[in-house]
């Protein structure tokens, strides 16, 4: 199976300034905490977190449009930082402010 | 009838045989042959009576280049020794010394000097027929009516419009077109000679006293004391005998301009001629037939200089003798600091090898009482000092693209205080590397072992070995990660990084990239010397020769790959290069402070360099050459070679390496191995290093080494050389 899809709303907590790969393409990185009410093992809870994400190409230019505090809905992939950091950032290929 | 005996340039180490077919053809003639279904240019280099093939055999020439000068004996035996030393063919060597022009089918006089002069009418006439507002015009005419006649080098002296001007008056009849015997040296006179210190005038001394017969001296003066002062005090007094000529052989193209202007300063009256491989044909040739004809007093030029023929040679002078651009990397690949010594041995003549830190071969030669040392130990302004050399270790986590707090400190004081400041580093573009940290995939050269240089401005990826160019990939070719990274820095990356923090300050960046342009390296030192750049940031092409006597502050960059390269040569060439580097401050009254970063602070190496001492550091460098039976304890030679396919290369060096176990016991023979650029340019690599511990012994060695070589089938598959003496490995 080769199926890697999130979808998340949230609340923009960090925008970096936009750089460009070597190559050219523009690179905006950005933070999004999610808070929401999920159903696990049939009882709702809390769930919360912190999510790094970023856009390349196109999709900066509504991103850079973004001010902190925006309520946004993204989809894209999740890949891990690089190969020595675990950590996962979530690479947008949908952007949507609420 | 003769038989005429050619070298020509093809790769045989044999002389080719011609009939003379009646024309009058002497020993170092050129004359134009066939050869095969073509005819080449060469030189006569023998005439005898008989050939030792069949005279019906033998072809006619077709044409005796008469009437121009002769390859001179001198000339002809020191190519001789070099065949011999080199293992290269003759005919080869000898076609490759001429000047260009000289190697073409035409008869190559000297050409004609053309000069102007006041014409009859003008000397009737007076200033005063020129209008009042022609003040070039003028100013040509009373040039011309104090010399005689000038040359338009001459006349660019005086006015840098002077070609409008003298046409007007070419025009008007005042002025005439001359041809001229010889250059006219120009007119100023000579600057005053600065007092020596006690150093310096001891060293003049020493060599004056001996200015006949063979003596090698080996001039070692800090940075900064005055080497120059020397030179010309010793050309002065070679000059003083009625025709004599010297020469002086300096490392790189870039500094014969200054060199050249220092000397015509001095020496006004002079003729003087400039030879390097960046000339045109004509002006090359021109310079040559000044030399060998004797017209020339001072011969100053880059590595080829060292086989002008110069008839009246009376000294030489090899600047900065430690200096890799000595030796030639193709070809015949010789040292001109060497070939220049065995040319002073052959013509009974002195000369002094200068440098601030002398290669370990020429050291130890010193060492042994073959060459006499002479040091200056001071700096030649008395108020100068050397500057402080201060280690900062960049193991830390606060480094600033590179830069340690420290190092960016004193760069906002210099600023402050409004001195320059100059980083070095060595390596150009923007960085070395470019990575995807995604699967650590690395943009590879893929006509070499090695890696691309990221040029970002130009998005390109560039290899600084075969010049392969191409886009920045704009994604990794082997996961799809557009987000690549240059990683490490270059000359590019630390120019950005200074504007953005100090935004202030004027940043010049000096790197073959910059200065690419004919012109552009001075253009940009007359900026730094009019004060209108704060920091430099460059590579070695500003460690060597430039005096910025405002500049206090030098920051070195990352030079810790030379700490521990496999390169047994790394840190005598590291050395040579810092303390060339850090001499760049505090040449004037201001002291200048030098600051290396380096994540190894307490290395030998840099503990020498605080205090100066390249004395002791030779002498432990030389230690750990005697017990690793490392040059100048041995002499080795190295066979290298390349084809496009691998296969070919490791069948020649083994079989060469199967001939050269069964040779000679003296010689020890090291395992064939690839080099560390295994593959070049498309080629595939493979060398075979000898030594031993005689150099008479090497020599025997490869003299039959070589025949055999040669007459190897698999020698005709393979592009190979042989490198005698070799700097790198």
């Amino acid at each position: 199976m080769s199926c890697n899809r999130l979808e998340l709303s949230g609340e923009v907590v960090a925008l970096e300034v936009l750089r460009h790969t070597p190559a050219g393409i523009p690179v905006l990185s950005l933070t999004i905490r999610h808070a929401s009410i999920q159903i696990e093992a049939g009882m709702k809870r809390q769930a919360e977190c912190e999510v790094p994400a970023m856009a390349m190409g196109e999709l900066t230019k509504k991103a850079q449009t973004l001010n902190l505090g925006d309520k946004v809905k993204v989809a894209g992939f999740l890949v891990r930082k690089s190969l020595k950091n675990d950590r996962l950032v979530l690479h947008l290929n949908e952007l949507e402010t609420e | 009838m003769s038989i005429l005996r050619v070298a020509l340039d093809v790769p045989l180490d044999t002389l080719f045989d011609y009939l003379d077919a009646g024309h009058q053809a002497e020993v170092g003639m050129r004359v134009l042959v066939p050869f095969g279904r073509r005819q080449m240019v060469g030189v006569v280099l023998e005439i005898v009576e008989q050939s030792q093939l069949d005279n019906d055999a033998l072809k006619p020439v077709l044409e005796v280049y008469g009437g121009e000068p002769t390859l001179s004996s001198e000339i002809l035996r020191l190519l001789n020794f070099c065949a011999d030393y080199y293992h290269y063919p003759l005919g080869q060597i000898v076609m490759s010394v001429l000047p260009g022009r000289l190697r073409e089918a035409r008869l190559a006089l000297l050409e004609k000097i053309l000069g102007y002069r006041l014409s009859e009418l003008a000397r009737q006439a007076s200033l005063e027929v020129l209008p009042k507002r022609a003040l070039i015009q003028r100013r040509l005419w009373l040039a011309l009516e104090k010399q005689g006649s000038l040359t338009a080098e001459n006349l660019g002296e005086t006015s840098d419009n002077w070609h409008t001007a003298i046409k007007a008056m070419q025009a008007a009849g005042w002025v005439e077109c001359v041809e001229l015997k010889h250059v006219i040296p120009s007119a100023p006179s000579a600057i005053a000679r600065p007092a020596l210190n006690e150093d310096q005038a001891a060293a003049v001394e020493a060599v004056t006293r001996q200015l006949t017969g063979f003596k090698a001296w080996l001039l070692h003066g800090i940075t900064g004391s005055g080497k120059t002062e020397v030179y010309m005090r010793l050309l002065e007094s070679a000059l003083a005998a009625p025709e004599a000529q010297v020469l002086v052989l300096v490392p790189e193209i870039n500094l014969t301009p200054q060199l050249q202007a220092r000397f015509k300063a001095r020496f006004p009256h002079e003729p003087m001629v400039a030879l390097h491989s960046q000339m045109s044909d004509g002006e090359r040739l021109r310079n040559w037939r000044q030399a060998e004809s004797g017209l020339a007093r001072i011969v100053i030029g880059t590595r080829l200089s060292v086989f002008t023929p110069i008839p009246n040679l009376k000294l030489v002078v090899v600047d900065e003798e430690h200096d890799g651009s000595y030796k030639q990397q193709d070809g015949m690949r010789y040292s001109a600091r060497d070939v220049a010594v065995v040319r002073a041995k052959q013509a009974g003549i002195p000369i002094v090898l200068g440098s601030a830190t002398p290669s370990l071969e020429t050291w130890h030669n010193s060492q042994a009482g073959r060459y006499a040392l002479l040091t200056l130990g001071q700096r030649a302004v008395a108020q100068s000092q050397l500057p402080d050399i201060i280690t900062l270790d960049a193991r830390t986590p606060q480094l600033k693209d590179g830069l340690t707090p420290a190092l960016i400190n004193a760069l906002h004081d210099r600023l402050a205080k409004g001195e320059q400041s100059l980083l070095f580093i060595n390596r150009r573009g923007y960085s070395p590397v470019l990575l995807c940290s995604a699967c650590a995939w690395v943009a590879p050269c893929e006509r070499c072992s090695s890696r691309l240089v990221v040029h970002l401005r130009q998005r390109r990826l560039k290899c600084h070995h075969c010049g392969h160019e191409e886009r920045i990939h704009v994604q990794c070719p082997n996961c799809g990660n557009p987000d690549l990274h240059p990683t490490g820095h270059g000359t590019q990356r630390l120019e950005a990084t200074l504007a953005e923090l100090f935004p202030e300050a004027r940043v010049l960046r000096v790197d073959r990239d910059s200065t690419r342009r004919k012109g552009a390296l001075e253009d940009m030192m007359a900026e730094v010397h009019g004060r209108r750049v704060d920091i430099l940031v460059g590579t070695q092409m500003l460690a060597k020769g430039h005096d910025f006597p405002n500049l206090t502050l030098v920051g070195i960059i990352d030079t810790d790959s030379a700490l521990f390269s496999p390169d047994f040569r790394a840190a005598e060439r590291l050395f040579a290069q810092l303390m060339q580097v850090a001499g760049r401050a505090g040449r004037a009254e201001k002291p200048g402070e030098v600051l290396i970063q380096t994540a190894f602070p307490d290395h030998v190496l840099f503990e020498a360099l605080k205090r100066h001492d390249y004395a002791a550091f030779a002498t432990t460098l030389l230690q750990e050459r005697k017990t690793a039976m490392f040059p100048p304890y041995c002499f080795q030679a190295l066979l290298r070679a390349e084809a496009q396919k691998f296969e070919p290369v490791r069948d020649f060096i083994a079989e060469a390496a199967n001939i050269a176990y069964g040779l000679d016991g003296a010689v020890m023979v090291y395992d064939p191995v690839r080099p560390t650029m295994a593959r070049l340019n498309g080629m595939e690599r493979a060398q075979l290093l000898v030594q031993a511990e005689h150099r008479q012994a090497l020599q025997a060695f490869l003299k039959q080494w070589m025949g055999m070589l040669r007459s190897l089938p698999l020698a005709a598959k393979v592009r190979w050389s042989l490198d005698v003496d070799p700097l790198e490995i």
